[in-house]
């Protein structure tokens, strides 16, 4: 599964991977501004930026071109738009949201891939983002192939027990009747899960191994890595 | 619909992630209240039960089929403030994990699925969700919040000045009505089955008058129609703030800081557009304070 991947690449360890979340989330932030705010020479632009995130990729000694690759998953959706665009007789704006929706999720994709969600969602936690939310969050991705593979099993179950039918108001009555099973399993598993958390003395708080703390490499870092982008964009991009 | 980064334009995205952030500020508050940190792991779960919820497949017509989308049902199960919770948390795993929906463009998901999605869907149940109007009551929030979370999306992306077609507009608009009408059915069927099977996963409806659900609930759709139309055409909301001249008042006080550094970037078009659109909103918005007022008013005197 492709989760598997990604928590694989964001355990490994390099430069890239050492440097304090917080600083990560922050130069992302600074990139994707940056690529938002780029209108005028996108054609010299855009390659330059997509250098920056392969320079980060191979920097965090991650396959360049399995994560690219990845990051394609958006093009589907601005697909769409840009051929709308470009219908409406406007193919700049076309090339622009295709190539700014891919730049910017190639460069979530490398903050994710050299930061374990743990220490990113503290990161962003230190950055002012509600406890609870990033704790609920936790959760979800703790549980989410859990219920996932649940589900999978469950319509499998249900195909083996005659579920492809022919009548189309059963078969939508069966998937409904599935679908509240899985959320009363879920439920269960919920309280369940909330008790073995509370005999073991969870105080609403994921506790890392280690407290992350900044360091001189991670201002050393910070540094270039915001300033990089907006430099070429000041430079090249022009007034608008 | 999640919108990825690079396709809203800078005052769009700002505002949404100014609006997004207090407001999941006060629901996480809200969602907490009463319930220490018992509720993490239910939240946590039934966040990762609507991911999971995309495997199952409902049947629609010859080789197609939809799935259920949730956010309905999280707020009937779980109550609006954890539900919007729960939205978030999703939209931030997706943005985040899946590559699904943009970190800069997060508040205006968060803003379309997880509050205004959330909230449209908990009014008709929590008004008519009591009495013999329980069924059509799920059924309108959950293809009231598939539709309105659209309308909230396109109205973004037209007001970041994409280009779309009346016609793709049009298909667009279309398919967003199938899908919202497949989602009440789906939310319908499965609330139906969860009360058959264990009534207490269901939160009961406050119940309350008619007419105040009525009003409530015409007050959401004038919105979202408002918005929508005004954005899909700027020119007569735009005619209207000119008249009043709150176009060069709101240029004015956005260029002047800002005259130095790109006067160029906040100038002309889409300034314009943005403040008719701004102005638009706030104009339904204070439409909508004033008839819920009144409409208060009513009830008690």
């Amino acid at each position: 599964m492709r989760h598997a991947v990604l928590d694989e690449w964001s355990r490994r360890s390099s430069p890239l991977h050492r440097r304090d979340a917080r600083v990560k989330i922050a130069a992302l932030l600074v990139f994707l501004v940056t690529v938002a705010i780029t209108q005028a020479n996108f054609a010299l632009l855009g390659p330059l930026y997509l250098a920056l995130v392969a320079a980060g990729f191979l920097w965090a000694r991650l396959p360049l071109g399995g994560a690219l690759g990845r990051a394609t998953v958006v093009l589907p959706f601005s697909a769409v738009f840009a051929g709308a665009a470009a219908l409406a007789g406007d193919p700049h704006r076309a090339v622009l949201l295709a190539a700014k929706s891919y730049l910017s999720a190639a460069a979530v994709l490398l903050l994710v891939a050299t930061t374990p969600l743990p220490s990113l969602l503290r990161g962003f936690e230190g950055l002012g983002a509600p406890r609870f939310l990033l704790t609920v969050a936790q959760f979800l991705y703790r549980y989410l192939f859990v219920i996932w593979e649940e589900a999978l099993e469950m319509r499998l179950a249900a195909a083996s027990r005659g579920g492809a039918g022919r009548n189309r108001g059963a078969r939508f009555q069966a998937a409904a009747g599935l679908l509240a099973v899985l959320f009363a399993r879920s439920h269960a598993r919920a309280t369940d899960i909330h008790r073995a958390m509370l005999a073991r003395g969870f105080n609403g708080r994921f506790e890392l191994l280690e407290e992350p703390c900044l360091r001189a490499a991670d201002a050393l870092f910070l540094l270039p890595a915001a300033a990089l982008p907006l430099a070429l964009r000041l430079a090249l991009g022009g007034a608008a | 619909m999640h919108i990825p980064d690079g396709f809203l334009s800078t005052p769009v995205w700002t505002a949404m992630n100014i609006a997004a952030a207090p407001a999941v500020g006060v629901m996480a508050r809200r969602a907490q209240r009463g319930f220490d940190h018992e509720r993490i792991p239910l939240l946590g779960v039934m966040g990762a039960f609507v991911f999971a919820a995309q495997m199952i497949n409902f049947p629609v017509a010859v080789g197609a089929s939809g799935h259920l989308l949730g956010g309905a049902l999280l707020a009937y199960t779980l109550g609006p403030a954890a539900a919007a919770v729960t939205m978030t948390a999703i939209l931030a795993i997706q943005a985040l994990v899946f590559q699904d929906g943009g970190i800069l463009a997060l508040g205006a998901n968060v803003v379309n699925m997880a509050l205004l999605g959330v909230l449209v869907a908990w009014l008709p149940y929590r008004w008519w969700g009591a009495g013999r109007w329980r069924r059509p009551a799920i059924f309108l929030g959950a293809a009231l919040s598939v539709m309105v979370s659209a309308a909230a999306a396109i109205s973004q992306l037209l007001l970041s000045g994409i280009p779309m077609p009346e016609a793709i507009l049009g298909v667009s608009l279309g398919v967003f009505a199938v899908s919202a009408l497949l989602e009440g059915a789906i939310t319908v069927a499965v609330a139906g089955a969860l009360e058959t099977m264990q009534p207490d996963l269901l939160r009961k409806p406050a119940g309350g008058s008619f007419a105040v659900g009525a009003l409530a609930g015409g007050a959401v759709l004038l919105a979202v129609v408002g918005v929508l139309f005004a954005s899909a055409r700027p020119d007569g909301l735009e005619r209207l703030a000119e008249d009043i001249g709150i176009s060069e008042q709101a240029s004015a006080l956005v260029a002047t800081p800002l005259a130095d550094y790109e006067a160029a970037f906040f100038e002309g078009e889409w300034l314009r557009k943005a403040a008719a659109g701004i102005t638009g909103l706030l104009l339904i918005f204070g439409a909508c304070v004033a008839w819920g007022r009144f409409a208060a008013r009513k009830r008690s005197a």
